[in-house]
This record gives structure tokens, sequence and C-alpha cells, in this order.
């Protein structure tokens, strides 16, 4: 299965990634998360789980399950830990704890290594099987760089008891009284959303979807929401309109589960007005090959956004070679070296200058795509999320040193 | 023919490795040059060694050479004191606590001129971390000139990195990297040697090493072929 990466992850990472498995073969490797389907890591556990079994890992996953009021909990604490205010009481705590509670009788925590996926199930460390050697880390998907003081203290004591803790970003780490690691999100160059498309495949999509592609395409693709800043984005093409002709599609999903979702669609919708140029499409959320197709037929790729967690979209269209322009929030500047693999911009009017910059000057936007395309691919591919995960759980086991030879 | 064959064998590859890092936090992070300074005089020698000597791995070279001098420009704006920084070279120091101290007497020089620095928004601090390197050989060996030539092409930019940046601290002769050691050393060949020191680490990018490195070769490969004398 790994070999299926050969010619497009980097070598010395398939490598390690083999070096590593022969090195911790036969163990065994438990990942636990709160979703079987839906949202990214549940997306990579997918890839992954069935990618170490076959080098040898006894590689598992487990979900853990939790009623409504469980969801609802970990949803608000979601929300509370990246900045919003919540109102949480203490008996929310407590069934959150006790459902964590039931969910050890079914799971089988029994393994090597173990890391848990996001806060939902942070309290099972609490049922860390005493009897053999193990190494439990934390992994921590979203940006708490800014949370409500009260619930990241009640968090933190489970967080605090576990080996380690992995962050995406540097700034999202937290100050703990344990190891903190630095392993950056991924896409997966195989999936329906990335891999290479034939020419036909794209027409296709370009002809359901009614795309026009006479005139340059700047497309972005995120959820109706106002940290996206939709409505920036239509004032930038606005903007860009006065010199160069382009057509601007705005990608998105309905929104099933943001009530806000609906009422920046309609906003988004009303601005646009008739403008037959601007396309607004919404798509259903598994719709991978026609978002795909939509990225690999623009021209330039906008994330815009005001506020991001990592914001993987961008690593998905530097993939394709797309010349990028992101809003300098998130993880987006880690992925956009200003000037080198896109830009990074900060106002409507630097979204729009650099979009005339792109249309006016197509060889430099290929070869900033380029760029962008090889930076994703030592830094951005799944590969290089599953040799840093074999990586901590080694170093875990060789601990102490800062330089080891395999 | 035979006789050559018999040489080949004798003589020690060059087996090619890679360095991996893991990356790891300190949990210490500055929000101003002050703060700055005094987790520079604080953190081990891991981190300065992660912010300073591998910046190269980042594979591009940007406006400056290391965190430290690309914080101070792009974050701080101290665009006078991003230059100073810029130009602390790891590979003349001998040591990482050489390189400590020149950050320090750099930022102290400016501190004392410019004495009450201003703080960056929150999410703009300078973060110290440190990594954790894993070395493995990549199954790639050169036992001559054209063979070494073929490899160099073929490596991912973290073995360039550990060969020629990385080996100057490892070796802590500053100026030697693994290839033009084993080049000397091993093919007896000082000239090919001198020129791929003479390239200068704190110029290029890791690609443009490559590059710099396969033109060397091949010059002297083709040579080797035509049965020029040098």
């Amino acid at each position: 299965m790994i070999t299926q990466y050969s010619g497009i992850a980097p070598k010395g990472d398939l490598l390690l990634i083999q070096r590593l498995c022969s090195k911790l073969e036969g163990k065994s490797f438990l990942h636990v998360n709160s979703t079987r389907e839906g949202g990214g890591v549940a997306e990579i556990l997918n890839r992954m789980v069935p990618l170490l079994r076959n080098l040898g890992i006894d590689a598992r996953w487990e979900v853990i399950e939790g009623d409504a009021t469980f969801f609802d909990f970990t949803k608000k604490t979601h929300n509370a830990l990246q900045g919003t205010r919540e109102k949480i009481t203490e008996s929310m705590w407590d069934h959150y704890y006790e459902v964590n509670k039931r969910n050890r009788k079914s799971l089988d925590l029994n393994a090597d290594a173990v890391l848990i996926h996001d806060p939902q199930p942070a309290p099972l460390i609490d049922f860390r099987p005493r009897s053999r050697m193990s190494v439990w880390m934390w992994r921590c998907h979203i940006d708490i760089s800014n949370p409500m003081p009260g619930v990241w203290a009640k968090l933190k004591a489970y967080v605090s008891r576990y080996d380690s803790a992995i962050f995406s970003v540097s700034r999202f780490a937290k100050s703990l009284p344990v190891d903190e690691y630095i392993v950056t999100p991924s896409i997966d160059p195989l999936s329906s959303k990335n891999r290479d498309l034939t020419q036909q495949e794209i027409s296709s999509v370009a002809e359901k979807l009614q795309i026009n592609r006479d005139k340059p395409i700047i497309l972005q693709v995120s959820r109706f929401d106002r940290f996206k800043d939709p409505i920036g984005v239509i004032n930038a093409y606005k903007i860009v309109k006065k010199y160069n002709e382009c057509t601007l599609v705005l990608v998105g999903s309905p929104a099933t589960d943001d009530p806000e979702g609906e009422a920046v669609l309609n906003e988004v919708r009303e601005f646009a007005g008739s403008d037959p140029d601007i396309r607004i499409l919404l798509l259903p959320p598994d719709n991978h090959i026609e978002i795909n197709a939509l990225q690999r037929m623009a021209t330039i790729i906008l994330q815009k956004s005001l506020k991001e967690g990592f914001g993987l979209t961008v690593s998905e269209a530097m993939w394709k070679e797309k010349p990028v322009i992101g809003g300098a929030v998130g993880g987006i500047p880690l992925q956009i070296v200003h000037g080198i693999t896109g830009f990074v911009v900060y106002s409507v009017e630097g979204a729009a200058f650099r979009i005339r910059q792109y249309l006016n000057n197509p060889l430099m936007a290929q070869r900033m795509g380029q760029s962008g395309k090889e930076y994703v691919r030592n830094n951005y591919l799944l590969t290089r999320q599953i040799r840093d995960y074999l990586s901590l759980w080694y170093c875990h086991i060789q601990k102490g040193k800062h330089v080891i030879e395999l | 023919m035979r006789k050559g064959i018999a040489l080949e064998e004798e003589i020690e590859p060059f087996e090619f490795r890679q360095c991996v890092s893991v990356v790891k936090s300190t949990g210490k992070k500055a929000k101003n040059l002050k703060e700055l300074r005094k987790l520079v005089a604080q953190v081990g020698d891991e981190s300065i060694f992660h912010h300073v000597c591998q910046y190269f791995l980042k594979g591009h070279i940007l406006e400056y050479t290391n965190d430290f001098a690309q914080w101070a420009g792009e974050t701080l704006e101290e665009r006078a004191l991003a230059e100073r920084l810029t130009c602390i070279d790891p590979y003349t120091l001998k040591s990482v606590e050489s390189v400590r101290i020149e950050l320090l007497r750099e930022v102290d020089d400016f501190l004392s001129h410019f004495p009450e620095p201003h703080d960056v928004i929150p999410g703009n601090e300078f973060y110290f971390n440190e990594t954790i390197n894993l070395i493995f050989p990549i199954g790639v060996q050169a036992r001559n000139l054209a063979e070494f030539l073929v490899a160099i092409d073929h490596i991912d930019p973290g073995s360039i990195y550990y060969h020629f940046y990385d080996a100057r601290v490892r070796l802590g002769e500053g100026i030697v990297d693994d290839f033009s050691r084993w080049i000397e050393h091993t093919l007896m060949r000082k000239e090919i040697a001198d020129r791929i020191r003479a390239i200068d680490p704190f110029m290029h990018s890791i690609v443009s090493i490559r590059e710099h490195i396969r033109e060397i070769i091949e010059k002297y490969v083709r040579a080797d072929m035509e049965g020029v004398t040098r």
C-alpha cells in the first residue's frame, strides 16, 4: 500500500516509515476519536490505519459513543476552546466524564501506543491499563491558542496526565507539564479530493456545473461562514473586474449543522446581485471529485479567511499547482511562503492586487504554482504525518535522546 | 580492468543518509525583544541549533537566514536588527554556544540604543522549539564520481541538508561537509573537494546547492571519461 505513494511522496519519508515500522513491527497502535465519518481526522484515520497494518503494525481505530447531551457539550467546549464564550455547567462536565467512563467498557484500550484525538475522548487517560508499558499521546487538532480559561483549565487536568501532547502549530501549544510536539496536518494525494483527474473528468464537471471556462476563474472553496470572508472575496473580485475579465466561483456545502450558514449564504447571494460572472455553488459535502475538478479548472485559488484553523484547502490548491492567495491567519502563512509559494494578504485591496498580479503575469503564477506543489510534497502530505506519528512513538521509546540513529 | 574493479571494491563507499526532525515545543515564547533576549540566554542548545542551523532545512532562502532574524524583520519590523542577525553565520562559528553569544551581542547592542521594545500582537510571538533528529541510511551508495553524480540528483533535499549543512556542525569544523571530505580522503580528488568547499552554504538554497554540486561533479566526470588530464 505504501508503494502507491512512490513517486508522489518524498522518498525519505517512505523509507523512514518502512524503517520505523520494521523497528515497531508487531506492536499495537490504537487511535481513538469520536466519529467514524466526516471531518479531517476520520479522513486521515481511514487511510492511515490500513496502511500501518499493511506495514506490520497492529493498528486499530476505536470510536467513542455518546448521547446527544454529550455531543452538544463537546460542540460547546470545541467552540469555547477556540475562543467563543459558552455557558458550560459542572453537571455537563460530569456527564462528559461519565460517557467516557461508560466507553471504557466497550473499548479495548490495551495497546503499546495510544493516540487520543481531540477533547471528546480525553478523559480516557483515567482508564489507562496499568498492566502494560504503553505510551499515551493526546492529539489536538483545533486552535486552542485563545480558549475560555475555565474550559481549558478543566481539559488541561486530563491532558497533563498523558505522556505527551501534540499540536498542529507552535502557536496552538499551551504551557503543559508534559512533552509537547508539533505535527502539522496533511492532505492525502490519492484521495478523490486530490488525485489527478483526466481532462475529460474535469470537462464533464464543468459541463455539469455549467462553468464558463472562457474567462480566467477565481475560486474560493469554503463553508459560507463570515470567518471565510466571502463578501470580502466578492469585493476583491469587483476591484479586479475594473481591469481584467474573470469569473468568480464561490463553492460551499449546505450548512446542516450551522444555523448561521444559511444567513451568510443569503447575504452573499444578495451582495453578488445579478452579475453573471459570479457563480455561487452549493455542493453536497461528499462531492470530492467535483471540488477537485473545480480547483483544477481554476486560474487562481483564494482562501481569504479572517480566522482559520490550519486551512488545509490552501495545501489542496497548491497540490494542484495553482497560484494561491490566503489571509494571514491560522496555519495559512505556514503553507504560503509569501512571494514564493503564493501570496499572503491582509485586506480586500491586497487580495485584488495579487489577483491582478497573477492574471497579468501568467509565468510568475505558473512558477509559484509549481513551487507550491513542491512545498506541499515536502511538508503537507499524509505520509509525512504518518512518519511523524511513528517517529514520536519511537522517540518515546528512546526517551531523552536528541539524535536517534536508525 | 580487473585491477580497476578490485580497486573500486576496496574503496569505502559514500553512504547517503538523511535527517528527519520531529519538532518539540519548549513551551517558551517571547512577545518583545527583551523577552527574546532573556529566552535566547536560557533555552537549550537544541533550540538555538534548530532556529539557526536548521533554518536551511526549510528549503528556500527568504530574506533572512535564521528564525530570529526573520522574526525581527517581519514581525517586529526592526529591519536593521534583522540584517545584523542574518549575518550570524553558524558555519564559521565553532559551536552552538558561540552562535548564542553572537545573538545576544547583537540584541544587547540594539537594546542599548532602543531600550523600549514594543510588544507584538498576540499570536505573533516568537515560539521557541527544538527538534529530535532521526538519522537513517537511504539505501543509496556511491563508489565513484559517476555514481555520486547519479545519486546527487536522486536524493531528497533532507539528505543534502544532512551531508552539506548538518555535517559542518556535526564534524565541528565549520567548513567541511561530508561530500568534500569523502571526495578528498577516499577518492583522493582534492581539487574537486576544494571546489565543493568553495560553495558558500549561506548564499544558497538546498536546491541550488544540489545544482552547484552536480555542475562541479559532472564537469570532472566528463573530463575523466574523455581522458583529459588536469
